[in-house]
């Protein structure tokens, strides 16, 4: 049998895979077979144990040996202790029972002359640690601890003490003491030391609170002896000029750095009435850190990246704040990817507490949309979207369009973010300048018309649908029309599904606005329609939309030629094979030749939709969502930052389908964020219906004051929310529901975004008479946008839910 | 702060190094997810992207490539991605030091030698020394042991 080395020459030169395979399968199987002779000497098996870690880490299984790494082990020979740990550490895991048989080794080598042996122990020890291991080897590696002088030996104890604190929090009493006594022997505070130290506080800060940890008040003593040791560690190493033997480009010990800022993160949060008195001098510190270190190496940065971290979890001063969003800033600005990556990271981590200070960076960021790396990108998309506001919104909009249509549509999922968001933003904040946003839509129409969805397309036809102004609707019909009509080279693009649809949809409802400008005539409307009529044969969601235009277009022209043409169209369409527009065509062609009269009235413009209505949930079964817009809305309130693949998700094929399991999964779920905690079945009902018919409620004014926002009306009632306080990180507001018709066993469910938690106050009544008024007051904590999801109940039939967004921001 | 787990392999998509730290609860070391974690990463191109990429919702990948291999940690998502580089740069510049200009025939046919230099420097997931004076003085010490 030949050497490692030879076995590793002889598979690298495998010529085929088969070939390698084979011989790796042989020489495993040989491994087991020779691992099984019980007279094999122990520098043969440990050449085959070198063999197998081999095959372990080609990916082989290599189970079979694992209690052949604990008789090496056991072997009195360094060389085959050595060879066993390793092993022991690669092939075993803390699960296994095997670490039991190696309790009573790792205990005798723990205290073994050899120092190389003990601190193989404790780096097996910190590896593989179970709970029964830890409460077995505490005692040793208190020892070492207590009376070893060699930092070797005291850096990897210090590190076993953080491990085994974290699996019995207990031990924390133990291990607390030595976190000061290291400070009073400078000699061996080597940066590895220290690095350990400051995971062994890690470790009790993190458990000190769990458990009901009975000895919090002396590791809270001992944490206050440290803070100014951690200070000072942190002062030292970050205002120490070059020590080249900790020295990264130029920056001493970044890692000791970033590990103490966290510590003292952890310290700060975890004993924050206790250390309290250390709070001044710390800012300090991270204040002259600041200054102190250049930003333009990676390891600059990343302890850079660690101070801004803690001075967002300290609630430190705002300056500080602004400091710090500033640096990130600066991030971005620089060339390399990584440091970009993490700064935009970071501002969507902090741009819901200091929005104002983003914004300042807002070219910059806008800047990373044209980054090469698509990561860099999206979080530079959610970060716009997070600070657009009513002054910047031209402009930012400009820039995102810009974006989109540069992008030649390589990233669908980006562009669909993108214009989802941007049609969401429209509709929720209600622009006024109906004719920019048209326009804005009208670009990306014309450019990206082919990467949207079917959802996104209706979601502008609902747009253009309830512009207000009917010069709006004009322009922009004409503008499509033309364009669509233009005789000279193609501006649109063959492929260009969302544009043509929507062109089709323009010319059945809004004909009459544009017919007699130039261009636009009755046999270039008929020719268009006839012409994608053909081309698009097969198409069954266009010629749907095809024929109703047709037969909207027939009431609004009057040459008799091009009106028989549109008849012939819808006719034809009476034997197509689908079903649905055979039925269309069918019923079409018999509206078709109605009398004119009858016609136009049938035909007249769509009304406005009505978005954000209720949709009913008839059996709890079919929701029926009037449109896509609603799934839309209602995934995006799950979430504040949704992911890249969301949006296409959220989407649902089945309409409604898709919105009632959001609901359902909103609901149910056990979210804090939740209001009543009661699921969606009758809880709420019952234990309300034992109830007297209204509740006596002396205090609260059951009068809507005028300042109420209607935010929802239907036939049965209306609700209006009053913001009653709105403070940074809280709001009170108040609902009041109308009753319409009479009321009885009204249920109110409410849920917030995940970011925030609601208190929902009592009702003042269940039951109403017409004209009648209940209020209820909603406590919200937490911060993002302030918007709810409501779902009203009552046993008289009212089961409704929508959602509203407020302008405010907490 | 821990690692979850370092490993190292060459373009061809061949493992060099491994380990799998238990303590983090979500090792990743499936074969299934290791070759996804592979693919990923060689994927990705050096000049355009950037080095830290989110893996799954628990995990970040940090990786870098130093001419034909590839060192990856894998780590928690809220972790500070520009320190584990910083790891791994510590990391390949004591393997440079301690074998002498390293290559990847030196990391193969001297694997456990590897692993002891990781084991010297990473113990369950965390960094337990940055000097690498220190670090090279002891390798070499363990070196010479028999």
């Amino acid at each position: 049998m030949g050497s490692l080395r030879t076995f590793i020459k002889d598979v690298r030169a495998a010529k085929t895979l088969a070939e390698e395979r084979s011989m790796i399968t042989k020489e495993s199987a040989k491994i087991r077979t020779r691992l099984k002779d019980d007279h094999l000497s122990l520098s043969k098996r440990r050449k085959n144990i070198q063999k197998l870690l081999y095959l372990y880490i080609l990916g082989e299984k290599t189970h079979f040996a694992q209690v052949e790494c604990i008789n090496l082990i056991a072997s009195d020979e360094f060389e085959n202790k050595r060879l066993g740990y390793l092993a022991a550490m690669l092939l075993l895991d803390e699960k296994q029972e095997l670490l039991t048989l190696l309790t009573n080794i790792l205990k005798s080598d723990i205290n073994h002359p050899t120092k190389y042996v003990v601190s193989m122990v404790l780096c097996t020890l910190g590896t593989l640690t179970s709970v029964e291991l830890a409460r077995d080897l505490y005692p040793d590696v208190e020892q070492i601890l207590k009376f070893s002088k060699d930092r070797y030996l005291l850096k990897k104890a210090f590190q076993c003490a953080a491990k085994i604190v974290i699996k019995d929090p207990y031990l924390a009493s133990v291990f607390h003491p030595y976190t000061v006594k290291i400070f009073s022997m400078p000699d061996v505070c080597t940066h590895g030391v220290l690095l350990g130290v400051n995971q062994l506080l890690q470790s009790m800060a993190t458990v000190v609170k769990s458990n009901e940890f009975n000895d919090y008040d002396a590791v809270a003593s001992t944490i206050l002896k440290v803070v100014p040791e951690l200070l000072g560690i942190l002062k030292q190493t970050n205002s120490s000029t070059l020590n080249t033997a900790y020295d990264v480009h130029g920056v001493c010990d970044p890692f000791l750095q970033v590990e103490t800022l966290y510590t003292l993160r952890l310290i700060f949060l975890t004993f924050k009435d206790e250390v309290s008195s250390y709070n001044s001098k710390f800012t300090s510190i991270l204040g002259k850190m600041v200054t102190n270190v250049e930003s333009s190496k990676n390891s600059a940065n990343a302890i850079l990246y660690e101070i801004v971290r803690t001075v967002f979890t300290l609630e430190s001063q705002d300056s500080l704040r602004v400091q710090s969003i500033n640096i990130l800033a600066k991030f971005l600005s620089g060339k390399d990817i990584n440091t970009k990556y993490v700064a935009l990271n970071s501002l969507l981590q902090v741009v819901s507490l200091e929005p104002q200070a983003v914004q300042t960076h807002r070219k910059f960021i806008s800047r990373c949309l044209f980054d090469p790396d698509i990561s860099i990108q999206k979080r530079a998309l959610e970060l716009i979207f997070n600070i657009i506001e009513d002054s910047n919104m031209k402009e930012t909009v400009d820039e995102l369009v810009n974006f989109i249509t540069l992008s030649d549509g390589e990233e669908r999922d980006l562009i669909l973010y993108t214009v989802e968001h941007l049609l969401t933003m429209f509709d929720i904040r209600g622009i006024k300048s109906k004719g920019w946003t048209l326009a804005v839509v009208i670009r990306i129409l014309k450019s990206m018309g082919e990467h949207l969805t079917v959802e996104i397309i209706g979601e502008i036809l609902v747009m253009i649908n309830n512009a207000t102004e009917l010069s709006d609707k004009r322009d922009i019909a004409l503008q499509l029309l033309q364009l669509s009509l233009s005789k000279d080279q193609p501006i649109i693009s063959e492929d260009n599904f969302g544009w043509k649809l929507i062109t089709v949809w323009i010319i059945g409802e809004y004909a009459n606005l544009v017919l007699g400008e130039p261009g636009v005539t009755d046999i270039s409307l008929t020719g268009y329609l006839n012409n994608l009529n053909n081309i698009y044969s097969d198409d069954h969601k266009l010629i749907g939309y095809i024929l109703t235009a047709a037969l909207k277009l027939s009431s609004r022209i009057s040459d008799p030629g091009c009106i028989e043409k549109l008849r012939q169209l819808v006719k034809a369409h009476e034997q197509n094979t689908d079903l649905v527009i055979q039925t269309k065509a069918v019923h079409y062609s018999i509206l078709f030749s109605q009398p004119k009269e009858i016609k136009t009235a049938f035909l007249e413009a769509m009304p406005v939709f009505i978005k954000n209505v209720a949709h009913e949930l008839d059996s709890g079964e079919k929701a029926i969502s009037r449109k896509p817009v609603q799934t839309d809305l209602l995934g995006d309130l799950l979430s504040d930052i949704p992911s890249e693949k969301k949006p296409v998700a959220s989407i649902s094929n089945k309409p409604g389908g898709g919105s009632l399991d959001l609901l359902l999964h909103s609901f149910t779920n056990k979210n804090p964020s939740l209001g009543a905690s009661a699921p969606l079945t009758t809880t709420t009902t019952s234990s309300t219906s034992d109830q007297p018919v209204t509740i006596p409620n002396i205090q609260i004014s059951e009068n809507i004051p005028s300042s109420a926002l209607e935010i929802h009306t239907s036939s049965a009632i209306q609700v209006f929310s009053h913001v009653e306080s709105a403070n940074q990180g809280s709001a009170n507001i108040r609902l009041f529901f109308k009753a319409k018709s009479s009321v009885t066993q009204l249920a109110v469910l409410v849920a917030v975004s995940k970011t925030q938690k609601l208190n929902l106050g009592t009702i003042s009544r269940v039951n109403m008479i017409p004209g009648q008024v209940a209020t209820q007051l909603l406590t919200i904590t937490g911060s993002g946008i302030l918007k709810f999801r409501i779902k009203l109940s009552s046993q008289n039939g009212i089961n409704l839910q929508f959602d509203h967004k407020f302008d405010t921001t907490l | 702060m821990a690692i979850h787990f370092i490993i190292c392999f060459n373009k061809q998509g061949i493992l060099r190094l491994g380990r799998w730290f238990q303590s983090s609860g979500h090792s990743l070391q499936d074969k299934n997810s290791l070759a996804q974690i592979l693919k990923l990463i060689m994927s990705r191109d050096s000049r355009t992207q950037s080095n830290i990429i989110d893996f799954d919702d628990r995990t970040k990948l940090v990786y870098r490539r130093y001419a034909g291999l590839y060192f990856v940690m894998g780590v928690s998502l809220e972790e500070d991605g520009l320190l584990y580089l910083a790891h791994i740069q510590l990391f390949v510049e004591v393997l440079d030091l301690f074998f002498g200009n390293v290559c990847e025939l030196d990391i193969l046919f001297n694997f456990y030698k590897a692993y002891m230099v990781m084991d010297e420097m990473f113990i369950g997931g965390e960094l337990r020394e940055t000097s690498k004076e220190l670090l090279l003085d002891r390798l070499t010490q363990l070196e010479k042991l028999p």
